[in-house]
């Protein structure tokens, strides 16, 4: 079952790819325009299931087609932002780290460009929590570990100079379906969605 | 077009994968409880070549039970057969009033207070109605408590204030955070009573619940069971690169071998 997963999230990419180069230019000026060979994206996000991780992030993207790219995406994540201090439970530090490469494929429209990549990586989670009760011993407990992260990445570009607005949403794949086919496991999916917006910077 | 049916089909065959208890092991009954003020749906999964003349059962009571039966009542046919074990009663309990109201000790904003009615709905309308109309060995130890999250809650509510009644705990990413951890209050309380049984608890979580309200209360409990506990047969599991539901399943089987290894 996860080998026949894997097997599709790889026909899935070739069909993105396929889709990306069958696309004719109706526009083909605009595209010139709006192409870019090589570009660095720092953002900062939120991801949403809870509302309580904040995130840097930086997508390095390098066109060597017009259609097709090859994408560097990191990240840090500071996690359970407002939520520290709970029921005598402090939070010490809670962060994730994230290194992701992948491929990209790009669509252009009048004033924007909008890049699907398939992207892979891993991510390190680290945190610490200490329950602190009056009523009881105090106690500390830590956890850390490397899992994989991949995912679909949605990545919009609005503007056609050397500056533009970039936003960019995260789909994970990973627990659910690629590693588990428990429908259950989607909860760690969710917690790894994420939306990021800010400033796009064309090098080429 | 294409790339729609790709995904299309990563998520079926996916999701083709659903476990379903064989229905004609199965039986239904249903409790209506003076004690919890509702009514409850119970489902009995029996073991393959069920024989109520010749032997008795073991039970295992599973919280949660509209989500969690099918596939506790598969993972117990299939890990007491590869361990040559006896396989056991599994006894859903489907819900009566809201989890949140059946499953928590006190009233809080988080939960109704309802843990105590429900453990009396358990001890003298549940288990007597299993116990006169099937097979199940009446005995402490031959009895199993398995919950998941504020099921897991009830489960160490057991534990703490119910300790006669259940000799297997099977906890799973328990809300231990309620009410300013008043389960710590609890165990403490009941401790000397309860510190003369045998226990046998399997303690499980995920590795990325990280909300800042699981890790260190689950730690701190276990701890508790280590240092105070002399008779007690103890293990925990943390399943790796998974959350709260997504360590769900994999701790059940875990748990549930746990329990037969040492039954």
């Amino acid at each position: 079952m996860k080998i026949k997963n894997q097997i599709l999230f790889i026909i899935l990419l070739l069909n993105l790819a396929e889709s990306a180069a069958q696309i004719s230019s109706d526009n083909t000026r605009n595209e010139q325009s709006l192409e870019r060979k090589l570009t660095i994206e720092p953002a900062i996000g939120i991801k949403p299931w809870p509302i309580s991780d904040l995130l840097v992030s930086n997508l390095v993207q390098w066109n060597f087609k017009k259609h097709l790219s090859l994408v560097s995406h990191t990240s840090y994540s500071y996690n359970n932002a407002f939520l520290r201090d709970f029921n005598y439970i402090k939070t010490n530090y809670n962060y994730s780290l994230s290194q992701k490469l992948g491929i990209g494929a790009s669509v252009y429209s009048k004033h924007s460009s909008h890049t699907f990549s398939l992207i892979a990586g891993i991510k390190y989670d680290a945190f610490k929590e200490t329950m602190n009760n009056p009523e009881f011993e105090i106690f500390s407990a830590s956890s850390s570990g490397v899992s994989p992260d991949m995912g679909i990445m949605y990545n919009l570009k609005i503007g056609a100079k050397k500056y533009f607005f970039s936003y960019r949403m995260y789909l994970p794949l990973t627990p659910y379906p690629i590693q588990t086919s428990d429908i259950y496991s989607i909860d760690t999916n969710l917690a790894n969605f994420t939306l990021e917006f800010g400033i796009g910077i064309r090098l080429k | 077009m294409k790339n729609l049916v790709s995904l299309l089909l990563i998520l079926s065959l996916a999701s083709c994968n659903k476990e379903e208890f064989n229905l004609s092991l199965t039986k239904e009954l249903s409790i209506n409880s003076t004690f919890a003020g509702a009514n409850f749906i119970i489902k009995i999964g029996l073991p393959e070549n069920y024989d109520p003349g010749s032997q008795k059962y073991s039970s295992i009571y599973v919280l949660d039970g509209e989500e969690n039966f099918d596939y506790v009542a598969e993972k117990c046919k299939q890990i007491s057969g590869d361990l040559s074990k006896s396989n056991v009663l599994v006894i859903s309990i489907g819900y009566g009033n809201d989890r949140s109201q059946d499953y928590t000790p006190t009233v809080t904003n988080a939960g109704g207070g309802g843990a105590e009615s429900f453990m009396l709905f358990i001890k003298n309308e549940l288990i007597p109605q299993i116990e006169s109309n099937f097979a199940a060995d009446t005995s402490r130890k031959s009895r199993v408590i398995l919950g998941h999250s504020f099921g897991g809650l009830l489960a160490t509510y057991a534990f703490t204030n119910y300790n006669d009644l259940f000799g297997n705990y099977i906890i799973l990413s328990p809300s231990l955070w309620y009410d300013n951890e008043i389960m710590f209050r609890l165990e403490e309380d009941f401790r000397n009573n309860n510190k003369q049984n045998h226990q046998l608890v399997f303690m499980g979580l995920g590795q990325l619940e990280n909300q800042g309200r699981m890790l260190v209360p689950f730690q701190a409990f276990y701890q508790r069971f280590q240092n105070h506990y002399p008779d007690i047969m103890l293990k925990q599991n943390i399943v790796s690169h998974m959350d709260h539901s997504g360590s769900k399943k994999p701790n059940i089987k875990e748990g549930l071998t746990f329990y037969f290894l040492n039954k």
